[in-house]
């Protein structure tokens, strides 16, 4: 969509418009955040699939027997299923360890987490509209979004409250430190914070592999990008930002006759 | 398969602690831990009709182990030969098993802040010996054996000279080390070492009751939301994001 001036609210498209916007593509993850998200799925997926069959008390289990016995031969024994779930958790909290060090300003800082993570008003909106479509209540558009929509802020929330408990608590019955109250009460935090990041999980992976509407937001996070149609339609609030930038930066070349733009800003 | 028992006859038993240092050693236990404790009652009666009596406990490898079911990671297991054994790479010393015992038997290894108990010196039984204890009893008060060998000295104490467990209605367990004795004597071991009602620390409580059934209950009501999603796209058909 080629204007002079950023719109403040989203206005129907010509179908040639939607077409041009269609062609374009807006770089939205970085390739360190790409490779950190399909790491951090593929480690999930393993510690889910082990942890579960680790859970092997009469009282606390709940997978069944099979499914315990089917993931202990898998591994040979018990004790190398514990290793094994072990050492892939150490990994993901060294890993996470490096991205907090080097990554700390680029995607954890506050101004970061205001502007993308933090939820306001027409995110809260959104949440309620959101589940009613999805469950056909309501046809209702949706309000404005940002970088992120509200469904991935909420989840990004609960993931970073979620995630160092979980770090915490491995770690703790890993080494078996503080004795056994405090590992007693690690493993039933493990397993509550665990079950609230996998019941956020079902929607994440619902709603990036399977719901048609966000699809490009799964695409974008093997490309790194998304079309401008998808971005105008479903973060408006981000597609204005990133247009404000490119129209800041056509008057800037305008006047100083700069050289070509880089890639990913649309002209 | 054999299915493990012994019996200590307290008669015969002089307190000597000879099984505590075998088992000690067998079996490198720290200092201040035994997984044998030789224990005596306190001394009742009138002069001169006194009594006491000496009373030797360890892992009774129970029918209905608690130990087993309060494990979280399946360390704790039983075998077809009725071993309740500790598989130590998968300990993650919690302790829940140490307080469901309800005769004490297990203790945490300061070393490697694992739980530690009688196996019945199991590694021994593979090699055609006797447990460490039995074999250093210098009264042969212990007596092991397959309690399903009607032939064998330990079935014909159980089944057929009285030997009997210690158990409380508390905690019924079905113990397999039992015990030979004066009746009098038995009596006062009864009344002074009954076991004590299996517990579960206040975490493995909160785990199962509250938050085990709570956290099912949301991921389960997720999942639902999810298929009741699904189906309505199903029903709708997908509409391109683009529209």
């Amino acid at each position: 969509m080629k204007t002079s001036t950023v719109p403040a609210h989203p206005t129907p498209l010509t179908a040639d418009q939607a077409d041009v916007m269609l062609q374009r593509h807006l770089k939205k993850h970085h390739i360190a955040i790409i490779l950190l998200h399909w790491f951090n799925a593929i480690v999930w997926g393993l510690e889910l699939v082990t942890g579960v069959a680790l859970i092997a008390s009469p009282i606390f289990r709940f997978a069944p027997g099979w499914y315990l016995s089917m993931v202990e031969s898998a591994f040979g024994t018990r004790g190398h299923l514990l290793q094994f779930h072990l050492a892939l958790g150490l990994t993901w909290i060294a890993v996470y360890l490096v991205y907090g060090v080097f990554g700390f300003r680029t995607y954890l800082s506050r101004e970061v987490l205001q502007n993308e993570i933090a939820l306001d008003d027409d995110d809260w909106r959104w949440l309620v509209i959101r589940t009613k479509r999805i469950l056909g209540f309501t046809r209702e558009a949706l309000p404005s979004q940002g970088v992120y929509n509200a469904g991935q802020k909420l989840f990004a929330l609960m993931v970073y409250a979620m995630v160092p408990l979980i770090m915490i608590t491995g770690i703790i019955m890993t080494f078996r430190l503080m004795g056994p109250a405090v590992i007693g009460w690690a493993v039933v935090l493990h397993f509550c914070a665990v079950g609230a990041v996998v019941s956020g999980l079902l929607i994440h992976v619902y709603m990036g592999a399977v719901f048609p509407e966000e699809k490009p937001a799964f695409f974008s996070m093997i490309t790194g990008t998304v079309n401008e149609l998808y971005a105008y339609n479903h973060h408006f609030k981000w597609w204005t930002s990133m247009k404000a930038r490119e129209l800041a930066w056509e008057r800037r070349h305008d006047e100083e006759a700069l050289p070509a733009p880089e890639p990913g800003i649309p002209d | 398969m054999a299915r493990w028992g012994m019996v200590i006859d307290l008669r015969s038993c002089v307190g000597c602690h000879a099984c505590t240092v075998a088992c000690a050693t067998e079996w490198d236990v720290p200092a201040g831990q035994a997984r044998t404790h030789v224990h005596a009652t306190p001394v009742v009666g009138t002069f001169p009709a006194l009594q006491s009596s000496v009373f030797v406990a360890q892992c009774n490898h129970c029918d209905r182990p608690p130990c087993v079911s309060a494990c979280p990671s399946g360390a704790t297991s039983q075998g077809a030969d009725g071993i309740v054994r500790i598989d130590r790479a998968v300990c993650i010393g919690c302790g829940f098993c140490v307080d469901a015992c309800p005769y004490d038997a297990r203790y945490l290894n300061p070393k490697d802040r694992k739980v530690d108990k009688c196996d019945f010196c199991a590694a021994r039984l593979e090699r055609g010996q006797e447990p460490a204890c039995v074999a250093t009893c210098t009264a042969h008060a212990k007596h092991f054996g397959d309690l399903e060998d009607s032939q064998g000295a330990v079935a014909r104490m159980v089944y057929e000279q009285g030997a009997g467990r210690i158990e409380s209605t508390a905690a019924a367990v079905g113990p397999n080390v039992y015990y030979a004795g004066k009746p009098s004597q038995l009596e006062l071991v009864h009344a002074t070492f009954q076991p004590r009602a299996s517990r579960m620390p206040m975490a493995g409580t909160v785990w199962g009751r509250l938050l085990m059934p709570l956290m099912l209950t949301v991921v389960g009501a997720t999942f639902a939301g999810q298929a009741v999603a699904f189906f309505n796209q199903l029903r709708t058909g997908e509409q391109d994001f683009e529209d």
